[in-house]
């Protein structure tokens, strides 16, 4: 019974400073919105093996996948806010999610004590191989005179390639066919083998096809050239400068995890950044990780607020 | 399957020569509408730009036709009784199922494993209460060892309610 | 020819090194293991198993995370002959004579022709993607939405075959299989769909939690009722292998289920599913007495089984050559690839070739292993049947509970495997078989999808699914193959209609 007494008086007591000093002594869940072996997953997997060894216990991988990361970040947002539960999000889950989904049981900005920034991919503007279009000005170019011809590709409602292309389609001026896919595969299956004109998505899944010449890069849409694809010009260069996109993933707590519990989960996260194995692991994968100014909560804070103010109004638009 | 029951045990009964197909028809219409009902509200859209609505609406009705049919056969063509149902077997094991459910977070596999398995073991008319428990117990360990140590899946093995009391 | 012994002599060299045997080894081990177990895919562990490799050599850690798939293929079909489990889609026609054959007391020759037929069609399909992976692709750049649409409308034919009882039973099990397909959120507007405002059925009804619920649970709670047919199974055990007899009914179906898995599994929309399904359609006519099928026949256990494995194969193709995943397991194969530092695609081939090569070897290897850890696995398994029902069935219901809650950490999950395990009871009752249902739920989401993407693409025209070379063949075989399905029914007369 005392024991029982302790526990719970320990476990009532979390924000005091003791616990910190103790943090952790069990392992950590990080909750990843996606299912094991996509992008999200594989950023979580890579930098959760740095910050274990940093932290001294094993952060524990769970994938929560479904409704565009929403369940997962919905459970996340509800878990006991005591720094054993953490977890990945994403451009979706934190920006555009509150436009998509009506019902969202969480708020990105109010809901979460965000850690840091982990890695942005950023996105390549892709067309079929026989496009008429070579470059990006002659891509807008065509698309504006055969609107009503062209058929953009993406993987669903709220994937990362639906999102981003209604940027792109709407910063053109156009609404092209958009043919929906259950998937970034079978998309990039119908882009490679024709039957649709062109999509967007993160560099990751596209480079291997753009670097065999399936499908031809336009344009990818960073600050400056991914050392994945040396060739292929910035969105700036290529003379579309606004289109300016990444999907970006953030370690989050849940609302109310202790401040020096944060402070000690930023500082591992950052130590993973600074290691070299991790940072080349992730560089291979067309991977951006944030600069020193970039990184900790309170930045990533400020971001999700931008993001979710920037994709609000776009998504509505497009209904 | 309609040798298997012999003309003399099948009552004809308003008309109804087969229970079984009557009784699957009832319950496919009863799908179809309620499919119907409540993919109603989505849109239809048209050949070029399907929306939402337009294939769980067709299916809706076309599982209720099927269904209208199948109660048509079943006055019309001789087939075989319903048969009887068993409530224990059905009432155990998704009992059980959802004691497995509800109980596995808060308590986790070292308490959910057990109730669930000792309860399922009741749908039996053979339960014996003393060896379901011993052997509720022993594959529960086993289920620990295979699936938390050996196949590492994150399933809770001590539940959150029960963490803060067990000092490990 | 000469290219092709040195690229297969790279692979075997890269294969047999002693690290590399060793991780097929443990990936094959794994693999069956989480096979037999329902519920637990091999999705949930190779996810699980991938923080695992990051310390291991690309090749040895894809070696192990591919042995893992295939050995769950072999795997999954011990749980659905020996227990009515169908853990994957594939398995669903396993189960229809597999575990009739195991309530015969045949479960040994079911278990021996499975694991023969798997292992015959693996080293088929590993020589034809050696052979012909790259040409072969390019079969799959032909199928567009609107290929794909008419393919899986030939699929919806199999399953009116499948059906052993009343036909229009089963067309009824199909649109209600193809109805539970469209809860979710639609692809196209986002919108909820069926979806009763619950949250968790956002993104539709996960397979392994209906047929869990309408094959498993609801199979448990008819045995219970009728405690002659459960105890069949452990009465009588019978022969531990497949005899003389068995081969020479089993072999033809072998070859043919070969040749049918090998070609949809090269197919990138998960045409493998389908392998096992064309098979058995393609036995249960080719048969003298088809009313064999679904009571018994090994013929519709040997050929979907070599179907099977052999699509499991040759889905490697488009992974490894296109880099594009055909499946779930795929997808988390391209993840297990990334995080190594290959990216897969058109390159692979040529930029590793110890490695593609090596994985291609290996696949081979692997199917040995499983054969020789299998075959004497079945005196084993078959020990277990003599357990009392009293006692197996809360630890198939355990099994399952787990199993389903680990596919993603869902409680809700676990709570609609034990609606729809009521739905399957009472379907059963009813008289309805659970396989044509399934085969509509599997192929509903995809058919769907390609549908509305064909019609987007010609914008509003149905001519396009005619007008299209292949997609016009296939439309034509489907409708050729149901006439062949309906005419016996049709002959006997008006009052046998719907009776076949």
């Amino acid at each position: 019974m005392k024991r029982l007494i302790l526990a719970l008086a320990a476990s009532v007591a979390f924000a005091g400073m003791s616990v910190a000093q103790t943090y952790p002594t069990k392992p950590i869940t990080m909750i990843v919105p996606f299912a094991a072996g996509g992008p999200t997953d594989i950023v979580a997997r890579l930098v959760s093996e740095n910050m274990s060894k940093t932290l001294g216990q094993q952060i524990v991988v769970e994938n929560v996948a479904g409704a565009g990361g929403t369940t997962g970040i919905t459970r996340a947002s509800q878990a006991k806010p005591d720094g054993y539960t953490i977890m990945m999000g994403h451009m979706g889950t934190h920006g555009a999610a509150p436009a998509l989904y009506a019902n969202l049981k969480y708020d990105p900005v109010k809901d979460f004590e965000p850690v840091g920034m982990a890695a942005g991919t950023p996105i390549l503007i892709v067309t079929k191989k026989a496009f008429p279009a070579n470059d990006m000005k002659e891509f807008v170019a065509y698309l504006k005179a055969n609107a009503d011809k062209v058929n953009q590709a993406h993987a669903g409602v709220g994937a990362v390639s639906h999102m981003t292309c209604i940027l792109l389609n709407s910063q053109i001026g156009v609404k092209p066919t958009a043919v929906p896919y259950g998937g970034t595969g079978p998309a990039l299956n119908d882009l490679v083998s024709g039957q649709v004109d062109y999509m967007c998505d993160q560099i990751v899944n596209l480079v291997s096809q753009v670097k065999a010449g399936s499908i031809k890069a336009l344009a990818i849409a960073s600050a400056e050239r991914s050392p994945a694809l040396p060739d292929v010009p910035t969105t700036k260069e290529a003379g579309l400068p606004e289109y300016q996109v990444a999907a970006w993933n953030a370690v989050f707590a849940p609302k109310g995890t202790p401040k020096d519990v944060v402070a000690k989960l930023t500082s591992a996260l950052n130590t993973a950044l600074d290691d070299a194995g991790t940072r080349k692991r992730l560089e291979d994968l067309g991977g951006v990780l944030p600069t020193k100014d970039e990184r900790g909560g309170e930045w990533l804070g400020k971001f999700v607020a931008s993001e979710v103010a920037r994709w609000n109004p776009v998504l509505k638009a497009s209904k | 399957m309609s040798e298997q029951t012999s003309p003399d045990d099948r009552k004809p009964s308003f008309g109804i020569r087969s229970g079984q197909d009557f009784g699957a028809g009832l319950f496919l219409i009863a799908l179809g509408i309620f499919a119907f009902w409540q993919a109603q509200t989505l849109g239809r859209g048209t050949l070029n730009a399907m929306g939402a609505g337009m294939l769980p609406q067709s299916l809706a009705v076309m599982v209720a036709v099927g269904g209208l049919g199948l109660v048509i056969t079943s006055l019309l063509v001789d087939g075989p009784r319903l048969e009887r149902w068993s409530l224990r077997g059905a009432f155990f094991i998704f009992g059980g199922i959802v004691l497995f459910a509800l109980t596995i977070r808060p308590l986790g596999l070292v308490v959910s494993g057990p109730l669930a398995m000792f309860f399922g073991s009741m749908a039996s008319d053979e339960f014996r209460w003393k060896e379901s428990a011993i052997f509720a117990v022993i594959l529960t360990t086993i289920c620990i060892l295979l699936f938390k140590v050996l196949l590492r899946l994150p399933i809770p093995v001590v539940g959150s309610l029960l963490e803060p009391i067990l000092p490990f | 020819m000469e290219a092709f012994l040195g690229n297969l002599s790279l692979g075997f060299g890269t294969a047999l090194t002693l690290n590399n045997i060793f991780f097929c080894f443990i990936g094959c081990m794994v693999g069956t293991l989480v096979g037999v177990l329902p519920g637990v895919g091999p999705i949930a562990t190779i996810a699980m198993l991938l923080p695992i490799t990051f310390g291991l050599d690309p090749t040895g850690a894809l070696i192990m995370l591919a042995g893992i798939y295939y050995g769950a293929q072999y795997g999954g079909s011990t749980t659905a002959i020996l227990v009515n489990l169908p853990g994957e889609a594939t398995s669903v026609v396993t189960v229809l004579d597999g575990h009739q054959m195991a309530k015969q007391g045949r479960a040994g020759v079911a278990l021996g022709i499975a694991a023969i037929g798997s292992f015959f069609a693996g080293t088929v399909a590993t020589l034809l993607i050696a052979a012909l992976g790259q040409p072969l692709t390019k079969l799959a750049q032909l199928f567009g939405p609107a290929e794909y649409f008419s393919l899986m409308i030939m699929g919806l034919v199999f399953a009116v075959v499948l059906a052993r009882g009343s036909i229009l039973k089963a067309i009824c099990m199909i649109l209600a299989g193809l109805l539970l397909s469209t809860v979710g959120t639609d692809l196209e507007t986002g919108q909820e769909r069926l979806t009763l405002g619950l949250q968790d059925l956002s993104d539709g009804i996960d397979f392994a939690v209906l047929a869990m619920g309408i094959f498993g649970f609801a199979e448990i709670v008819r045995n219970l009722e009728n405690p002659e047919t459960r105890d069949v199974v452990q009465r009588a055990v019978g022969k531990l292998l497949p005899g003389k007899e068995d081969f020479k009914q089993a072999y033809r179906p072998i070859l043919r289920g070969t040749f049918v898995g090998a070609i949809l599994g090269i197919l990138p929309g998960n045409g493998a599913v389908l392998g096992p399904f064309a098979s058995y359609t393609m036995e249960k006519k080719l048969a003298k007495d088809p009313s064999r099928f679904g009571r018994g026949a090994i013929e519709g256990v040997a050929g979907p089984e070599a179907a099977n494995n052999a699509g499991a194969q040759t889905a490697f193709i488009p992974l490894l050559t296109l880099g594009i995943p055909p499946n779930a397991v795929m997808a988390l194969m391209v993840g297990a690839m990334t995080i190594h530092g290959i990216i897969p695609g058109p390159q692979v081939m040529t930029k590793n070739p110890d490695l593609f090569w090596g994985m291609i070897a290996s696949m081979w290897l692997g199917n040995l292993m499983l054969l020789v850890i299998n075959l004497p696995l079945i005196g084993l398994w078959i020990r277990l049947l003599k357990v009392p029902y009293r006692m197996m069935f809360p630890a198939i219901m355990i099994f399952c509970c787990i199993g389903i809650y680990s596919v993603n950490n869902s409680t809700s999950d676990v709570l609609f495997t034990a609606f729809f395990g009521l739905v399957g009871y009472t379907l059963l009752k009813f008289g309805f078989e659970p396989a044509p249902m399934l085969l509509g739920f599997v192929l509903g989401k995809l058919m769907e999808e390609k549908l509305r993407q064909a019609l987007i693409l010609s914008r509003g025209s149905f001519m396009t699914f005619v007008e299209r070379p292949v997609s016009g063949v296939l439309l034509a075989i489907a409708v050729l193959m149901l006439i062949i399905a309906l005419l016996p029914s049709i002959r006997k007369g008006r009052d046998e209609v719907f009776v076949e």
